[in-house]
């Protein structure tokens, strides 16, 4: 019988294959079996035991020598939280161009009135913004289409680079924009300040212009892609697409229209199924046809990219970093604790700031359950106070019903907002959770990969995630 | 269906576990006698498939909780040289 002691460590089967993962998210593929071996002291393995010291799962000592560098391997996995909130979005208007058959943000008419941002909430909104103690500050402008107001663009960026030569902060600028009309103006505006383009694409035409409304979008966002690219770079110019019910059965050819058109990456979005609970059913479809839509998409990508073409799937990507690497990801989606306020925060036109985007969305169907204050409010008084402290008592899934046995959970992370909107409970019940089916087909589905054909896609995976 | 689980083989945190699990699918009633659970299991059509989860499941938690138990001094010291100065930050410390 071998003398050690455990170090915390969870696991889960797949494929008749116990994985191994610790409190850091490395893991280890073993036979069946392990587990019991390794409680009743009886590896014999010697292999095995090797990598189970070396990797942190069981310790020869006591209190091993390196748990200091196992604590701060531990801190480097939550480094988010050192970073605080850099993540800023500023919803300028729900004005827009477009008739998104699936729009989220309520957007309104290209002409109406009285639901943009006026200039002093955006010079309060930068204020605030820099309260934050984040040395990175992104200030993410959205809509319905930003770049209609590009005088309350200007005016933001101004400010916050008057207030940034005291601050010092590193500014960075991101555009979420259709592309349907990037005026010149508005280019030579990104070109002065090196902002990031992010529009939408959802594959081929015949996709595009059935989830977008019109009949020309592709053709235009397919122009405006162009132009962006040709006055500033291709790298500043990035896509996001959203699985419509349409898109489903279209995994391969969205993956290809983006291949086409130059990217070398695809975010394969779900739907946020907002306030539409009283619908379940439908949704609970939505996720199972989503989970093997992203599937057959990623097995897709894995294909060409074994032609010699470098070409990432995105939110599988954040989750390999998870896995095989020392880091953290700044993506709020997936963080314990959760990256509302934490991350991300908004300032919307209102007036008001809320703890993520759909938290803002939810407030366009009369639900402020996430408004944290006003923009002229005390930074101490919105960030911290009563809803950011109530949402603070559920917002790592190391404490959650479901989530803390779970074993994956390294990898995901805990979304109060969304089991609020989709369960009426921000805690969330995990066995009927679409976040959980979600993110838990997805994680298993990559351990799947790596178990059954690890020598062919962890190559792929590692330049995936460099 | 009913189904009877020694309380010295499977804690009450293990068997809540995996009812908690399964509650989205079946409706689970629970009693005790003695060192005996009792579950009562409503909605269940294949009961060779449900047993089979379910024990997989009630061992597989079991392995957890014996990880846990055996980890939870180790866990505490880690958590807290990894996050333990975060305890003595005032919070305008904190808000700076
Ligand atoms: S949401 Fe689901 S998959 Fe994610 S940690 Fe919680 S139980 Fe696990």
């Amino acid at each position: 019988m071998r003398k050690y002691a455990l170090l915390p460590f969870n696991f889960i089967t797949i494929l008749n294959h116990e994985i191994l993962i610790n409190e850091l998210g490395d893991f280890i593929i073993t036979p069946i079996g392990t587990v019991q071996k390794i409680l009743s002291h009886s590896i014999s393995d010697e292999d095995l035991y090797k990598t189970l010291v070396s990797n942190f799962f069981v310790t020869e000592e006591i209190l091993p020598s390196l748990l200091d560098i196992y604590a701060s391997r531990l801190r480097t996995k939550k480094g988010f939280l050192d970073d605080k909130t850099s993540l800023h979005i500023f919803v300028l208007t729900l004005r827009c161009n477009q008739n998104c058959i699936y729009c989220q943000a309520s957007s309104q008419e290209e002409t109406s009135k009285h639901c943009s941002m006026s200039l002093e909430d955006m010079t309060a909104s930068v204020q605030m913004m820099f309260h934050s103690p984040s040395p990175n500050l992104t200030m993410e402008f959205q809509g319905g289409e930003p770049s209609l107001e590009i005088d309350l663009i200007r005016h933001g960026i101004e400010t916050a680079e008057e207030i940034n030569k005291e601050k010092n902060r590193k500014l960075t600028y991101v555009l979420c924009t259709n592309c349907r009309k990037l005026s010149d103006d508005m280019l030579e505006l990104c070109k002065q300040y090196n902002i990031l383009i992010s529009t939408s694409l959802d594959g081929p035409s015949y996709i595009h212009n059935k989830n977008r409304g019109r009949e020309d979008s592709y053709e235009k966002t397919i122009a405006g892609i162009n132009k962006a690219r040709a006055v500033l770079g291709n790298e500043f110019v990035s896509a996001l697409m959203t699985t419509s019910e349409l898109a489903l059965d279209y995994p391969k050819e969205i993956v290809d229209e983006y291949v086409s058109d130059g990217f070398n990456g695809i975010f394969l979005r779900a739907l946020n199924p907002y306030g539409l609970a009283a619908q379940n059913e439908d949704w609970k479809r939505y996720n199972q046809r989503f989970i093997s839509f992203y599937k057959t998409a990623v097995d897709y990508i894995i294909e060409i990219n074994k032609h010699g073409i470098f070409f990432r799937e995105e939110y599988a990507s954040i989750i390999l970093r998870k896995m095989l690497t020392p880091y953290t990801t700044g993506f709020v989606d997936l963080q314990s604790p959760a990256g509302t306020i934490n991350s991300v925060i908004v300032y919307n036109y209102d007036g008001y700031v809320y703890a993520s985007d759909e938290s803002r969305m939810l407030a366009e169907i009369h639900d402020y359950s996430f408004r944290l204050g006003k923009v002229t409010d005390k930074y101490e008084d919105v960030f911290c106070g009563s809803v950011a402290k109530r949402m603070g008592k559920i917002w790592a899934n190391e404490a959650l019903a479901g989530c803390s046995s779970c074993p994956i959970k390294v990898y995901c992370g805990a979304d109060p907002v969304r089991h609020h909107s989709t369960q009426g409970d921000m805690y969330g019940f995990r066995p009927t959770s679409l976040v959980c089916e979600k993110n838990k087909a997805i994680i298993e589905y990559l351990f799947s990969l790596i178990v059954e054909r690890g020598d062919e896609v962890l190559p792929i995976f590692r330049r995936w995630v460099k | 269906m009913t189904l009877k689980i020694d309380r010295k083989i499977f804690s009450d945190s293990c068997i809540s576990t995996v009812v908690y699990w399964f509650s989205s699918r079946y409706a689970i009633q629970r009693s005790i006698q003695g060192t005996i659970e009792t579950l009562t299991i409503d909605g269940v059509q294949d009961e060779k498939q449900f047993l089979l989860e379910f024990y997989q499941k009630l061992n597989d938690y079991k392995l957890r909780n014996q990880i846990d138990e055996e980890t939870k001094y180790i866990k505490t010291i880690l958590y807290a040289k990894a996050f333990g100065e975060f305890d003595e930050l005032t919070e305008e410390e904190i808000l700076e």
